[in-house]
């Protein structure tokens, strides 16, 4: 206790500290409600990002698949494999239809521990970008430039503990029965070993987790399950493959676009042109994102909106606990305005009270969110190499604590009037 | 010559909803001068206090403090005026609990016009002067005694020309009361302060060459 003038502040500052319980408390509950807008607002921008990545510079997406998103899902996000294969024909004929920049082959289907294929062309990792503007690099080793070889996303790469110059046999189906009650489903290679060739870096995208190998490597694969299925054992060429085995399940593709732009002219009309072909689905990827999104941010609204609800009943806690306070300052209230303090600067002092707890429990909010977001995002990156930012969007973060102060001062209003409207020589009376 | 500390004209208050009513034509209060207002309990003797001090409304009349008419003031001018011209002591000292004593006389002089850098200086004068050895000390911790005397030095320290005292000794025994009236009479005279001061202990008279009595005051309930 210093010699310091006794000001507004420091009269608040006390009172906060003689109910140290409830003061922490409600602290606390702003705190954790801020928190958890935070990091679900933080989520929502994350989970928009790691969409956003993954089609890259592809400007249309081709396969057999259901729809259009389904594609997308499949082909981008490795949500299944796809089912319904695209003969090698339909691929030459569409290569051939227009001047494409690159048409790339793509075959999914099947897996290594869970860690699914990307059976296709080297232009997959040299041409096509995972996110616009940033093209693979590898970390270790080299692209695979015979059949045979793999080169790691770095998600794989880390997950299954694989490294250079190590050899594994491939499933083939993702595990599970692709190809419904057939014997060879999730069948072991062991007749064919692939060699580590290379190790990718991260992209932040979902192609992290798959593992890259030619087309012929894979078509090899089926042969031999064809073969086996005719009842012909024995090794499989390249020199035994029929165009039954030339299957793909998806061509992404990318138009020629002027200097500077990533739009295409040409993109509507070939768009248009590959949709009349009813064997095959085309899809825009980004607009695909964007359904998706659209469908996604209707669950993540709800979440927000409870968190929401969660600030709101902190505002209100805060109010009930200071206004319940006092009834047990009103001896103090009266003697300050006896000392000559105003009304409105009585009124003052507890939004100022309600104000200090609702900035300390958006700044412990922020900690909170910062400290719950690296952990978050160490988990995703180490648990399915998902790359997420833990930064809080600067926006967002303002939004939030300016309504969390913002409330906070609600709070204070009513118990602001009980302090105002309270009777001063009534509440001087000695106590009974 | 100074004008009087108190002074007050015709003035009438009645309690809402029943109760006694006040009447009083004329009482007037010189500089520095000191008086006690006799008369039992529930009669209107801190109502008429709490007018003065403007913690009440009139209903009608005039209360003139050390010059300025209270009674025309209204809202913060009120506080305002009450807090740089009046001082008031209670039975139960209303000391701010969890603050130190030199806190509680420094919360007379936040609400003034006194440079903030002088409050520490002011307050610690007045708790030396009136014997409080350790101005830091948390009221809660202080003696009865103590308590008393810190809330002397806060109804003093915004040099106040009214001291409105109610029923200060009425919790203390016989012997700590007249400490504490010996205490108050004296810490208002050394400051210059008028002081008035309620009772319904028939031993107080003795202290006051100037009594009156509520009863004087008492005016018919209007129906």
């Amino acid at each position: 206790m210093s010699a310091r003038p006794l000001t507004d502040t420091r009269i608040v500052l006390r009172s906060l500290q003689a109910r140290p319980l409830s003061t922490w408390i409600t602290i606390g509950m702003v705190a954790t409600s801020v928190g958890l807008l935070l990091v679900l607002l933080g989520m929502r921008s994350s989970a928009r990002d790691a969409f956003d990545r993954g089609s890259g510079n592809t400007h249309l997406l081709v396969s057999s698949d259901p729809s259009p998103l389904v594609a997308v899902l499949n082909g981008i996000f490795y949500a299944n494999a796809p089912a319904n294969p695209i003969p090698w024909a339909k691929y030459q004929q569409i290569r051939g239809s227009f001047p494409w920049l690159w048409a790339i082959p793509t075959q999914q289907g099947d897996s290594y521990r869970g860690y699914p294929t990307m059976a296709t062309s080297t232009e997959f990792l040299t041409k096509f970008e995972p996110v616009a503007g940033q093209p693979w690099k590898l970390r270790e080793g080299r692209l695979f430039e015979r059949p045979f070889e793999i080169v790691l996303g770095a998600a794989a790469a880390k997950g299954s503990g694989l490294r250079l110059g190590q050899e594994v046999f491939l499933t083939h189906g993702s595990g599970g029965s692709r190809e419904g009650g057939d014997d060879h489903a999730g069948h072991v290679h062991t007749e064919y070993p692939f060699k580590v060739v290379g190790v990718l870096e991260p992209s932040g995208s979902a192609h992290d987790r798959a593992l890259f190998i030619d087309l012929e490597s894979s078509w090899i694969l089926h042969a031999f399950d064809r073969r086996e299925r005719e009842g012909q054992h024995g090794k499989v060429g390249a020199a035994d493959l029929t165009d039954a085995d030339r299957l793909i399940t998806g061509i992404l593709l990318r138009l020629p676009t002027r200097p500077g732009s990533d739009a295409s002219a040409a993109m509507q009309q070939q768009f248009d042109a590959l949709r009349r072909d009813t064997s095959i689905v085309v899809a825009q990827p980004a607009q695909q994102i964007q359904r998706l999104f659209a469908i996604v941010s209707n669950v993540d609204g709800l979440f927000i909106g409870m968190a929401v609800v969660v600030l709101v009943s902190s505002a209100l806690s805060t109010m009930l606990a200071l206004y319940n306070s006092m009834a047990a300052r009103a001896r103090q209230v009266a003697v300050l305005r006896v000392l000559g303090a105003s009304q409105g600067r009585i009124f003052g002092m507890v939004v100022t009270e309600s104000l200090l707890i609702g900035f300390a429990g958006a700044a412990a909010g922020v900690v909170l969110a910062l400290v719950g977001g690296i952990a978050a995002s160490a988990w995703l990156r180490a648990s399915i190499g998902l790359v997420v930012d833990p930064a809080l969007d600067p926006r967002d973060t303002v939004i939030v604590l300016g309504g969390a102060v913002a409330l906070s001062a609600l709070a204070g209003l009513l118990p602001a009037w009980r302090a105002y409207h309270l009777p001063v020589a009534e509440s001087l009376r000695p106590a009974a | 010559m100074a004008e009087p500390a108190l002074d007050i004209r015709d003035l009438r208050f009645s309690h809402r909803g029943g109760g006694f009513a006040l009447h009083v034509p004329a009482y007037r209060l010189g500089a520095g001068e000191q008086a006690l207002l006799a008369g039992g309990s529930g009669r209107g003797k801190s109502t008429l206090l709490q007018l003065v001090a403007g913690l009440r409304d009139v209903d009608a009349g005039s209360i003139e403090v050390a010059g300025i008419r209270m009674s025309a003031l209204a809202g913060a001018a009120r506080d305002r005026a009450r807090g740089q011209r009046i001082g008031m002591i209670f039975q139960t000292f209303n000391l701010l609990q969890g603050f130190s004593a030199l806190e509680n006389v420094m919360a007379a002089l936040m609400f003034g016009d006194s440079p903030a850098a002088s409050h520490a200086a002011r307050a610690q004068e007045l708790l030396g002067s009136l014997g409080i050895p350790d101005p830091s000390a948390p009221v809660d911790r202080l003696s009865v005694g103590q308590q008393q005397r810190v809330a002397v030095a806060r109804a003093l320290a915004a040099k106040p020309a009214l001291v409105l005292a109610d029923e200060p000794t009425a919790s203390l025994d016989p012997e700590n009361a007249v400490a504490a009236m010996d205490l108050i009479q004296d810490a208002c005279r050394a400051n210059g302060a008028a002081l008035l001061c309620t009772s319904h202990d028939p031993a107080m008279r003795a202290r006051f060459t100037r009594i009156d009595t509520v009863d004087a005051f008492a005016a018919k309930v209007a129906a």
